[in-house]
C-alpha cells in the first residue's frame, strides 16, 4: 500500500497537520478579539490535511535516474556523505562559540574539503588559514560584527 | 513633492560614489555567485545580508537589486561555456547557447547573451520606472482586505506557476506558512508553538529560512553531483565580435521579449525562468527557420537571455510599488529590506523618493556595467568555474553559518538553519518546489495580520471581502487560477478519450 513516495510523504503530512490542529486548538483563548491567535494556524493544519489526501491519490511522476530502483540500500554512498558533512556542521556548531572563530573555521574547511574528496593538501591547508582570518577581519574589523574569539587571545 | 523631483533625488543616490562603487560591487558579485553552478540569486542576496547591516539602506538595496540582477546575468556563462546553468533562469539559455560554444563560437555566444541581456535589463528598467508609480498610486487606497486578497494571490500563483505539481507546491507553501506562524502572535501576545523556547518568541528569522532552505539544502545538493566531470570552460572561446547581420537577426526577438519578459516578471509568481522558456518556445514558433534552434541559433540564445532580464525589472514592480513580492528572490529582497527598518509599499514612493528612484537609475548604471564587464572580462571571471567543488561546498557553507550567526549571535539558529538545510534537502529529494514555501514563509505573517485587521475593522463579517471590488476581483483571480489548470486538464482528457 505504500508502494509509492507520494503515498509516504502524504502520510507523514497528514500527521504533521494533525498534531498543528491539535497544538493550536489547545492555544489559550482570548475573547476580546473577532480573530483568535489560534484560527489561521487551525486553517492551516486543515489545509495540509487537505492537500495531502489529495497527494495520496496522486502518481508518482516518473524518476529520472536520480535515486531509482529499490534494490539500493537507503544509506548509499551519497547519502552517507551527506550525513558526514551534516556532523562537521553539527561540530561546527557545537564549538563555534567554545574554540572560537578561527579554529573551528579553519578546522571545518580543511577537513569537509578533504572529506568530500580533494587532494590538494597544500591548497587545502592554505584556504583553511586564508579564509577564516580574511573573515575574522573584515567582521570584527570592518563590519563590527563580532564573531567568537574562544580561546584564542585576539 | 513631484515626480520629477524623486527622480532627481534618486539620480544623486545613485551617481554619488557610493552608489556606483555598490552597484559595481553588487553586479560584480552578483555574476560571480550567478555563475556557480548550483548557486543562484537567493542564495547570493542570502549571503550578502549580514554584510549590508551597517551599510546605508539605499546603498544595500541598491547592492541587492545589483546581485539580483547580476546573478541572472552570470547565469548564462556557465549556460553556455559549461551547459550547466547557474541559475534555473537561464536553463533555457544553454538551448542555443551551449551548441554554439561547442562549434567553436562561445565567445560569440557571450557577446549576445551580453547585448541581449542589456536591452532587455534596459528596456525592462524603462517599463518599471513608468508602472511602478502608476501601480503605487492606485494601491495607496489599498486596505488590509485588498492586501489579503493580493497577498493571498500571489502565493496561488506562484504556486500554479512553478514547475512541477502543483499540489506539491501548495503544500510547499502551507508548511512555509505554518513555520511563519511560530512565535508571539502581534494581536493577542499568545506565544505560538514556541514549545517554551525563549528562542522562538520572536519568530523564526528568514536568513534562518532563506539560507537553510536554499543555499545549504544547495549545498547539500552539490555533494551529490560534486564529482560529476566538468572539464572546465574552453580555453579557446574565439571572437567576441558580432556582424551587423548578426545584429539585423537579434534585433526581432530582443524587442518582443522584452516587453514580453517584462510582463511576465510583473506578474506574481511567474519570474525569469517562466519568461525565459515562454521568450525560447513563442520564439521558435514565430521563426522561419525552427529546425535550427537548439542547434545554436542566434534568436534562440537572444530570446531567451533578453526575457529574463526584462522579468528581472518586472519583478520590482509588485515588490516597489505595492510592497508585495512576486518571487521566492524578491520575497527574500523584501526581508532583507525588512531587517534594515524598510517596508515597501505604495508609501516608499511618495516618503522615500531617494530610495525608491535611486534603486530604479542605478540599474540602468548597473546593466551598462554589466555589459562593461561580460564582454572583455568574461573569458578571465569564468576561470572562477574552476573552483574545485569540495572546495566551494565548504566555503559555502562556513558563509551561511556565518550569516546567521551575525545576525543572532545565538547557536540556537545555527541548529535552527542545520534543520531547515536538511528540510530543503528532503522537500527536493521529494520534489517539493521551495520557492513557495519562502514566499509563503515571508509573506505568512501580513497574510495573517491582514485577514484579521480587516475582520476586525468589519466586526468579523467575511462579507468585507466580498463588498470591496478589488478584493473581490484579486479573490476571483486566485480562485480561477488555481480551478483553471485542473479543469483544462480534464477537459483535455475527456476529449482524447471521446
Amino acid at each position: 500500500m505504500l508502494s509509492s513516495q507520494n503515498k509516504k510523504v502524504s502520510l507523514f503530512l497528514i500527521v504533521l497537520g494533525v498534531v498543528f490542529v491539535i497544538m493550536s486548538v489547545r492555544l489559550p483563548k482570548y475573547p476580546l478579539v473577532p480573530v483568535d491567535a489560534d484560527a489561521v494556524p487551525i486553517i492551516l493544519g486543515c489545509l495540509l490535511i487537505f492537500l495531502s489526501i489529495l497527494l495520496f491519490f496522486i502518481k508518482d511522476e516518473p524518476k529520472d535516474g536520480e535515486d531509482s530502483g529499490q534494490s539500493e540500500p537507503f544509506f548509499n554512498a551519497d547519502r552517507k556523505m551527506i550525513l558526514l558533512f551534516g556532523g562537521l556542521i553539527l561540530l561546527y556548531i557545537i564549538f563555534l562559540e567554545w574554540l572560537g572563530f578561527l579554529l573551528t573555521t579553519a578546522l571545518f574547511i580543511f577537513t569537509s574539503t578533504f572529506a568530500l574528496g580533494y587532494k590538494k593538501h597544500v591548497t587545502n591547508i592554505v584556504v583553511a588559514i586564508a579564509i577564516p582570518i580574511a573573515f575574522y577581519y573584515l567582521f570584527n574589523y570592518v563590519l563590527k560584527i563580532s564573531l567568537p574569539k574562544g580561546i584564542l587571545p585576539f | 513633492m513631484g515626480v520629477m523631483d524623486g527622480i532627481l533625488e534618486g539620480a544623486k543616490v545613485a551617481f554619488s560614489f557610493q552608489g556606483i562603487l555598490f552597484v559595481l560591487m553588487g553586479v560584480f558579485l552578483g555574476t560571480i555567485i550567478g555563475m556557480l553552478p548550483g548557486l543562484g540569486p537567493i542564495t547570493a542576496i542570502g549571503v550578502m545580508i549580514p554584510i549590508s547591516y551597517g551599510m546605508d539602506p539605499n546603498m544595500a538595496l541598491v547592492m541587492m537589486a545589483g546581485i539580483y540582477y547580476g546573478a541572472i546575468f552570470g547565469g548564462s556563462t556557465s549556460s553556455i561555456l559549461l551547459n550547466a546553468p547557474g541559475v534555473a533562469g537561464t536553463v533555457a539559455t544553454a538551448f542555443d547557447g551551449y551548441p554554439m560554444a561547442q562549434q567553436g563560437k562561445a565567445g560569440k555566444a557571450l557577446a549576445i547573451a551580453a547585448v541581449s541581456s542589456f536591452v532587455g535589463g534596459t528596456v525592462g528598467v524603462i517599463f518599471l520606472m513608468l508602472f511602478a508609480p502608476l501601480l503605487a498610486s492606485v494601491a495607496i487606497s489599498f486596505g488590509p482586505p485588498e492586501y489579503f486578497a493580493l497577498m493571498l494571490l500571489a502565493l496561488t500563483a506562484i504556486a500554479s506557476l512553478s514547475e512541477g505539481s502543483t499540489i506539491k507546491a501548495l503544500i510547499s507553501g502551507t508548511l512555509g506558512f505554518m513555520v511563519a506562524m511560530i512565535g508571539i502572535d502581534g494581536q493577542t501576545g499568545t506565544s505560538r508553538f514556541t514549545f517554551g523556547s525563549a528562542s522562538l518568541l520572536s519568530g523564526i528569522d528568514f536568513l534562518v529560512i532563506a539560507l537553510g532552505i536554499f543555499a545549504l539544502a544547495e549545498v547539500f545538493k552539490l555533494i551529490i553531483t560534486r564529482n560529476e566531470s566538468d572539464s572546465g570552460p574552453n580555453k579557446n572561446i574565439g571572437s567576441i565580435r558580432i556582424t551587423k547581420s548578426e545584429m539585423k537577426e537579434m534585433s526581432g526577438p530582443m524587442s518582443r521579449q522584452s516587453v514580453l519578459g517584462f510582463l511576465i516578471g510583473v506578474l506574481p509568481g511567474a519570474g525569469a525562468t517562466i519568461a525565459s522558456f515562454i521568450a525560447y518556445i513563442t520564439e521558435k514558433k514565430i521563426a522561419k527557420n525552427p529546425e535550427e534552434f537548439g542547434k545554436g541559433s542566434i534568436k534562440g540564445l537572444t530570446a531567451p537571455e533578453t526575457a529574463n532580464n526584462a522579468a528581472t525589472s518586472g519583478a520590482f514592480v509588485p515588490l516597489l510599488s505595492l510592497g508585495i513580492p512576486g518571487s521566492g528572490t524578491t520575497a527574500v529582497l523584501l526581508g532583507a529590506l525588512m531587517v534594515m527598518g524598510i517596508q515597501p509599499g505604495p508609501m516608499l514612493f511618495t516618503e522615500k523618493p531617494d530610495l525608491f528612484w535611486g534603486v530604479i537609475i542605478s540599474m540602468y548604471i548597473g546593466n551598462i556595467f554589466l555589459l562593461i564587464l561580460n564582454l572583455p572580462l568574461i573569458p578571465y571571471i569564468s576561470k572562477l568555474l574552476n573552483i574545485p567543488r569540495p572546495m566551494l561546498i565548504s566555503l559555502v557553507t562556513i558563509f551561511c553559518l556565518i550569516g546567521v550567526y551575525g545576525i543572532s549571535f545565538n547557536t540556537f539558529d545555527l541548529y535552527l538553519l542545520l534543520a531547515f538545510g536538511i528540510i530543503g534537502y528532503l522537500l527536493r529529494l521529494v520534489s517539493f518546489p521551495a520557492a513557495p514555501f519562502i514566499l509563503a514563509f515571508i509573506l505568512g505573517e501580513m497574510i495573517e495580520q491582514s485577514v484579521r485587521k480587516s475582520l476586525t475593522i468589519s466586526n468579523g463579517s467575511f462579507m468585507i471581502f466580498l463588498e470591496r471590488p478589488i478584493t473581490l476581483a484579486f479573490l476571483i483571480i486566485t480562485v480561477l487560477s488555481l480551478a483553471l489548470p485542473p479543469l483544462l486538464g480534464m477537459r483535455k482528457k475527456i476529449k482524447s478519450i471521446e
